[in-house]
């Protein structure tokens, strides 16, 4: 009976060690915050040249997308205000496709242009808000949209062009741990503040796995006459045909986010978490199609496309009527030399 | 053995080991100063009628040379060294004209000018698309990025400095007389306040022009303070700023004296050397000296000019007997031109005044004072209207104002030697 007991013990004792040791290496999960792509933000995004004052910036983005009859975006204007806090001086570039710049309606200082950046330089002596309207290259900023429209006969389709794939792993872990992380990243996004990175204590050899990543898109408006209110993942056909007029802004990530992950364990587990995660930094980077110097604050974008007219092309230059090309200058020349040597010999006669 | 002959080659195997040396000696490293190919910058300034403007303005320019020549400018296998050549405006338009006819003529890579005679003298830079650095005259049309796209400028504008001025008075409740002289740097200013103040009248007094050459100001002053001012805003050369406060003080008129940074003139403080009291309290506005870093980039700048060049005197003194110095404001203006357009040859990759001039728009350095100094399309003005900030004098030297957000975070910089 001791002995049993004994058993009993040495078994009971193997079992909490074994539960209090650590189970495996602890891998970080792939960053909420860190781009899965060069762009956006377009042109490298926004840097602060600081000298000692960290200014606490929150920016917010209105994209304005022309598209012609088929659906091409032929006109983009980006509107940025920027919300600067901290006294001092600041020195801002926003890198971007540029063509134009100037200051929108109240803005407290005028922006720089640069052929590949936006600049704003000066002192803050408490809050300033500097309002820039930018009117991009629409060649290179068109590949950094959230939404493509494909216009058809009869049809119009809406295309999340968000989706890409990113690299992650697989493994089995330890959930509570991850559950608890996932919680935080829930809250922090409700929040609307960055959620912190996190990671996981793996139990098997990690293997590397690709993930299809796309960063939900909320879309409203108005599609050939028949309104739209959806969140688009992947793409949505609209039946008929005319002009398109939509609102377009990156959504929270609901169905990663809500759907509950206390039955889910070990790789499927990893998977949910990792997903949301990359799911996440790609909103994040959506919405901050222009960068933001402050890599603490705030950044939202919305992008309104609507159809419009493509300017008529400028003129040809009309031919010029009155240019000879070289062999009639040359005849003429000749000629005018005949005339002169007949003219030379009949004076001479004379 | 014939002895005479090998006496007589000795020497000659000398004399070519030698020459064959100095041909190796030649043959390496390709950027010994002699071998440098000179680019030209004109320094365009009134060095007879304002010498210590003129000088200050030289120096600057020297200063940044010899940093920019310590290694040259490299372009592909070329390295090119920057050549100084100073003509005199004396202050005059037409031979400002005549000198940038020569700047042209001598292929000048860009010129760092005063001020004066720009409206003409653009022109004759513009059809060779040669840059101007203006770090002087601060007028509102002197600069326009889309009219005059070779023109740039570091040196306080009017219009900054009218517009904080006025931004700086106004809530102080005073009745202002607005007073400026007739030169081309006072009618300027004159613009740039009646601009600034033009929603706010009420905080004006009078608006008054003085003559600029005039010794006595004492009638205008008068009619100033029957007009019931209660503050003198006086925008002019030097001399005109000395002579309102001699009018002012003479008369037992004790009232605040606001100018743009001419008040920081040596020649004002020269000219009320017999009483420094009357200098007591005049506040000037000027571009700040320092950035947020502090005053070491500054004070490194000021030590190798005077390194250089020795120290500039005001030629007074403080109560306790410490000799006043100039604090080289406009050089430092004049040095970060240069070494901006050094940046931009590089950006260019070439020597074309053409290039040069667009490159300027795409290139930042850190200044003198340790902010970053650049232009770009939309803007040719290295001196941004936020950065201007006040000063005021007491007992012969000056100290930022503490009532000015801005001002209030600046150190005070020693001016006595």
């Amino acid at each position: 009976m001791k002995r049993i007991a004994l058993i009993w013990l040495a078994a009971f004792t193997w079992t909490a060690v074994a539960a209090a040791a650590p189970p495996g290496p602890f891998v970080a999960l792939p960053s909420p915050v860190a781009p899965l792509s060069a762009s956006p933000p377009l042109g490298g995004g926004a840097t602060a040249t600081s000298e000692i004052v960290r200014h606490r910036v929150d920016a917010r983005t209105r994209v304005d997308v022309a598209i012609d009859a088929s659906g091409t975006p032929f006109r983009i204007v980006a509107t940025q205000r920027l919300d600067v806090r901290v006294k001092g001086d600041y020195f801002f570039t926003i890198g971007a496709p540029l063509r134009a710049v100037e200051a929108a309606p109240g803005s407290d200082s005028t922006p720089g242009l640069r052929s590949t950046a936006i600049t704003w330089a000066g002192f803050n002596p408490r809050r300033r808000t500097l309002v820039a309207r930018v009117t991009l290259d629409p060649a290179v900023a068109a590949g950094s949209l959230p939404l493509r429209v494909e216009v058809a006969p009869g049809r119009v389709t809406l295309v999340n062009a968000t989706a890409l794939t990113a690299a992650s792993y697989s493994a089995d872990v330890v959930a509570p741990p991850l559950r608890a992380y996932f919680a935080e990243l829930r809250r922090a996004t409700d929040r609307d503040v960055i959620p912190s990175s996190g990671g996981a204590r793996v139990t098997t050899r990690t293997s590397p796995t690709r993930v299809r990543v796309a960063a939900p898109l909320h879309v409203a408006g108005v599609v050939g006459g028949r309104r739209v209110d959806t969140i688009l993942d992947e793409r949505l056909m609209v039946r008929g045909a005319g002009p398109v007029r939509l609102t377009v802004t990156p959504a929270r990530p609901a169905r990663l986010l809500d759907a509950p992950v206390a039955g889910l364990a070990g790789r499927a587990l990893l998977d949910r978490v990792s997903r949301t995660v990359l799911t996440l930094a790609r909103v994040r980077q959506y919405g901050s199609f222009l960068g933001n110097q402050d890599p603490v604050g705030r950044s939202a974008t919305t992008y309104v496309y609507r159809t419009a007219a493509r300017p008529a092309p400028p003129p040809a230059a009309a031919a010029n009527e009155s240019a000879r090309s070289w062999t009639s200058t040359l005849a003429v020349a000749a000629g005018l030399l005949l005339a002169l040597a007949a003219g030379a010999v009949v004076w001479s006669r004379s | 053995m014939d002895f005479r002959h090998s006496i007589h080659i000795k020497p000659l195997v000398r004399v070519l080991l030698v020459l064959a040396l100095l041909a190796l000696a030649g043959c390496g490293g390709s950027s010994s100063p002699s071998q440098r190919t000179p680019l030209t910058v004109v320094v365009n300034a009134p060095f007879s009628r304002s010498p210590y403007l003129g000088r200050t303005i030289e120096n600057g320019v020297r200063l940044a040379e010899r940093e920019v020549n310590a290694n040259g400018i490299r372009l592909g296998n070329t390295t090119y060294e920057l050549r100084i050549r100073t003509m005199d405006t004396a202050l005059s338009p037409a031979r400002a004209v005549a000198n940038m006819r020569r700047a042209v003529g001598g292929h000048a890579v860009a010129v760092v000018d005063e001020g004066t005679g720009i409206d003409a003298s653009r022109r004759i830079a513009a059809a060779s698309g040669i840059p101007i650095g203006i770090v002087f005259q601060g007028g509102g049309g002197l600069v326009d990025p889309v009219t005059r796209p070779n023109v740039f400028r570091i040196a306080p504008t009017d219009h900054g400095l009218a517009f904080r001025l006025a931004e700086y008075l106004i809530p102080k409740g005073l009745k202002i007389g607005l007073l400026h002289d007739d030169s081309d740097y006072g009618a300027a200013g004159g613009r740039a306040l009646a601009a600034a103040f033009s929603r706010n009248r009420s905080s004006v007094a009078i608006d008054e022009t003085l003559p600029a050459d005039a010794l006595d100001l004492a009638p205008q002053v008068l009619r100033a303070r029957r007009a019931g001012a209660t503050a003198l805003l006086v925008w002019g050369r030097p001399s005109t700023i000395a002579s309102a406060v001699t009018a002012a003080r003479s008369a037992g008129w004790n009232v605040p004296f606001f100018t743009p940074p001419t008040g920081n003139d040596p020649f004002v403080r020269q000219q009320l050397a017999d009483h420094p009291a009357w200098v007591d309290g005049l506040t000037f506005a000027g571009g700040r000296l320092t950035a947020e870093v502090g005053s070491g980039p500054f004070l490194t700048f000021e030590q190798k000019y005077e390194s250089a060049f020795g120290v500039d005197r005001v030629g007074v003194k403080k109560s306790a007997g410490a000799s006043v110095v100039v604090l080289p404001e406009t050089a430092m203006y004049a040095y970060d031109f240069v070494n901006l357009l050094a940046a931009a040859v590089l950006k260019a990759g070439s020597t074309d005044p053409r290039k040069i001039t667009a490159a300027l728009n795409e290139v930042s350095i850190e200044g003198a004072n340790g902010d970053q100094r650049g232009f770009n399309h939309n803007n040719h003005e290295g001196v941004i209207d936020d950065d201007v900030y006040f000063a005021r004098f007491h007992d012969m030297t000056s100290a930022p104002v503490k009532d000015d957000r801005l001002s209030a975070t600046l150190p005070t910089l020693p001016q006595t030697r």
